[in-house]
């Protein structure tokens, strides 16, 4: 019995942590600005969204620079330094206020209710370096304090190395490699999960149960090395494998920071390619992208003790997501229009999972497809709304979205994970590195239910929020 | 005429300074101008300057000696307007004389885009004022100065092409005196709104 319960509760807290993870904010960052010398609106319509030419921006590494630069080159004029004139470090800020539709149960145990209203102050902060570091290489890389872990780590990275060629016909094909902690971070477009839109989402919500792997589930839990090509800013390309680097863990007999080993979760097998390809079309002041990216994530669930040991070999579980996603842009002077989605499928085959001593999956197999689909307009990069339609359904498995024993909430009472609802944001921004969001999420369908979703008489519109942040970034 | 002699005189001397003729640009200078062509100025203003969004100039076929000077004025930050301050300072920056040359000679010998039927129906209205000017409101004749088709000479910008929008754009801050040219801020100041948006118009319809 302890060994199901540990097990169980490691399960729910995978896939709580893949729940949260794909609200895990984007990110704009002024030390891009400050080394161009370029305006936010060159690279962003309004931050984070990218414009092409942000896109290409990335794409080559970050490393526009316009700044006065220390430089140390070869008699043959070989780049051998160039350090800008200024450090590219950004710091940004978040500050919230959460409030739920339904006040969640005491979790104390006695009979009570949790206060509704959370401030968060900070919900995060974090600091950035963004911006060239040395001749074709670049990187973002993001630390964030956030109140929720209470703690100062690592968030979205990526470091790449890109060069451009011109090709016969003059024509430009980008090329490079990122070394990054995220699928779709790397991505250019915002149609992808990791800078996808809720740009900024409440951390003191009720997530539900599940998300792909794809879907932020891996963010800052695993290294990628992928190399991408990009032919005349249209077609692009990338592959590349995934591996695990897991964060504040160590090995329980040296003590130092791995080998992993079977207590650590979800670990992957060897390494997990990755996929992309999308194609970007502009005319006028529109353009339109469509793409397919993908991965296949091959996993030891792990999270053993020495009451409960586990191993990373034998059966795993399989995690094959492919998605599509398009991205609409219109960019006038005064009027700005995004249309976008995504949809992600994935097939699991869970050996692991399913022949466990102490099974965590009912099935075999799974499926599990997700579907984001907003849009949003701006007037003048200074008032602005968004809509989003989301939708997560599955294949039933009551170990997989179990009904849980206490107090419900986070549970599934008939082992579905559908989800659905819809997002209604307004923004006003002040400045262009200060926005100011109230943001509505209405759920009409949780954990499987619309009524009573947890067994516990909790319905999916208890967990409607709203939120109203402030968020800056300098 | 006269107004024309002195706009004439004025923007030639505005526009003649430290101009590299084509024959004296190195070869490495030429190689680097192509790849920060293709693989940078490209994104915006489009392949071979061809530009396919209404918000960046066209640069195909531009009098290199224009282009020369817009870049100087872009690095020393003297050309106020949004998109240079947006973009073009910042562009700019790392430019040296003979980059500059270099780049202006390769976009000189691009070939035009052609032009795109407005919308409008004040294209006739447009070449009117632009060949005749609006004598009413003393607003000189366009052509006295960027030529009878608009094709510019080395001492003033071809205009043929260039979208509506940014020329638009250029015709306000000129008139707010966001891009600081005196000569420009005469003529448009009294120009009406209308009267711009037939002129850009008909500017934004003319091919190569």
């Amino acid at each position: 019995m302890k060994h199901a319960v540990i097990k169980y509760l490691s399960s729910m807290v995978m896939v709580l942590v893949g729940g949260v993870a794909f609200i895990s904010p984007a990110q704009a960052v002024p030390s891009f600005a400050r080394q161009t010398g370029m305006a936010c609106e060159s690279c962003h319509t309004v931050y984070p969204e990218l414009t092409h030419f942000g896109r290409v921006f990335k794409a080559n590494g970050y490393t526009l620079d316009n700044l006065k630069e220390v430089r140390g080159i070869t008699a043959t004029k070989e780049e051998m330094l160039t350090l800008t004139g200024l450090p590219p470090i950004s710091l940004m800020v978040q500050v919230s206020e959460t409030w739920l539709s339904k006040e969640i149960p005491e979790s104390t145990g006695i009979d009570g209710k949790a206060q509704n209203g959370t401030v968060a102050f900070p919900q995060q902060i974090s600091l950035l370096y963004a911006g060239k570091i040395a001749p074709h290489l670049g990187g973002f890389i993001q630390m964030t304090y956030g109140n929720d872990s209470g703690t100062f780590g690592i968030d979205n990275t990526d470091i790449r190395y890109a060069n451009a060629l011109v090709l016969p016909n003059e024509q430009s094909l980008i090329y490079g490699v990122s070394l990054n902690n995220n699928p779709t971070v790397q991505d250019l477009w915002n149609s992808t999960p990791a800078f996808g839109y809720p740009y900024s989402a409440s951390n003191a919500n009720v997530s539900p149960l599940a998300a792909t792997q794809i879907d932020g589930t891996l963010g800052q839990d695993v290294a990628g090395l992928t190399f991408y090509a990009m032919w005349k800013e249209a077609l692009y390309a990338e592959v590349g494998v995934y591996r695990s680097a897991k964060q504040g863990v160590t090995n329980t007999i040296t003590g130092a920071a791995g080998p992993l080993d079977g207590s650590n979760s979800n670990v992957i097998a060897g390494t997990s390619p990755y996929e992309r390809l999308a194609y970007e079309h502009q005319w006028g002041r529109n353009s339109l992208e469509v793409g397919i990216y993908g991965a296949n994530f091959k996993l030891y669930p792990g999270g053993g003790t020495v009451d409960a040991p586990a191993v990373l070999h034998g059966p795993a579980n399989h995690f094959k997501d492919v998605a599509v996603d398009f991205q609409y842009q219109y960019i006038a002077e005064q009027h700005l229009f995004t249309l976008a989605g995504t949809r992600i499928h994935e097939a699991m085959t869970l050996d692991a999972s399913f022949n466990a001593d102490t099974a965590t999956a009912a099935n075999v197999k799974n499926d599990l497809s997700t579907l984001r689909l907003w849009s949003s307009y701006y007037y003048k990069r200074k008032y602005g709304a968004t809509a989003e339609y989301f939708s997560t359904t599955g294949s039933v498995d009551p170990l997989l979205y179990p009904a849980g024993e206490s107090a419900g909430v986070v549970t599934s009472a008939n082992g579905s994970p559908d989800t659905r609802g819809w997002i209604l944001e307004a923004n006003y921004m002040p400045w262009l590195n200060t926005k100011l969001s109230l943001q509505y999420t209405g759920y009409t369908k949780f954990n499987g239910a619309s009524k009573n979703y947890d067994g516990f008489g909790r319905n999916a519109s208890a967990n409607n929020t709203t939120y109203a942040v402030l968020w800056f970034a300098y | 005429m006269k107004i024309a002699t002195i706009i004439s005189l004025s923007l030639a001397g505005l526009f003649s300074v430290g101009v590299t003729v084509a024959q004296d640009i190195g070869a490495e200078d030429r190689q680097a101008a192509l790849h920060i062509a293709v693989t940078t100025c490209a994104t915006c203003h489009g392949a071979g300057g061809r530009s396919i969004s209404p918000k960046f100039p066209s640069l195909a076929g531009q009098h290199a000696s224009y282009l020369i000077a817009q870049l100087k004025n872009f690095k020393l930050q003297s050309r106020g307007d949004p998109d240079a301050l947006g973009y073009m300072w910042g562009m700019a920056a790392p430019l040296n004389d003979e980059l500059m040359a270099a780049l202006a000679d390769y976009y000189n010998r691009q070939q035009p885009a052609n032009g795109i039927a407005s919308a409008s129906n004040q294209v006739a209205l447009g070449r009117d004022i632009y060949a005749n000017g609006v004598a009413a409101d003393g607003i000189p004749a366009c052509a006295a100065c960027h030529g009878p088709d608009a094709q510019g000479t080395d001492a003033f910008p071809r205009l043929r092409g260039l979208s509506a929008q940014y020329s638009l754009k250029q015709l306000r801050s000129f008139k707010n005196n966001l891009r600081d040219v005196a000569t420009m801020h005469g003529v448009v100041s009294g120009l009406k709104t209308a009267d711009m948006k037939a002129v850009v118009d008909y500017l934004q319809s003319l091919g190569p």
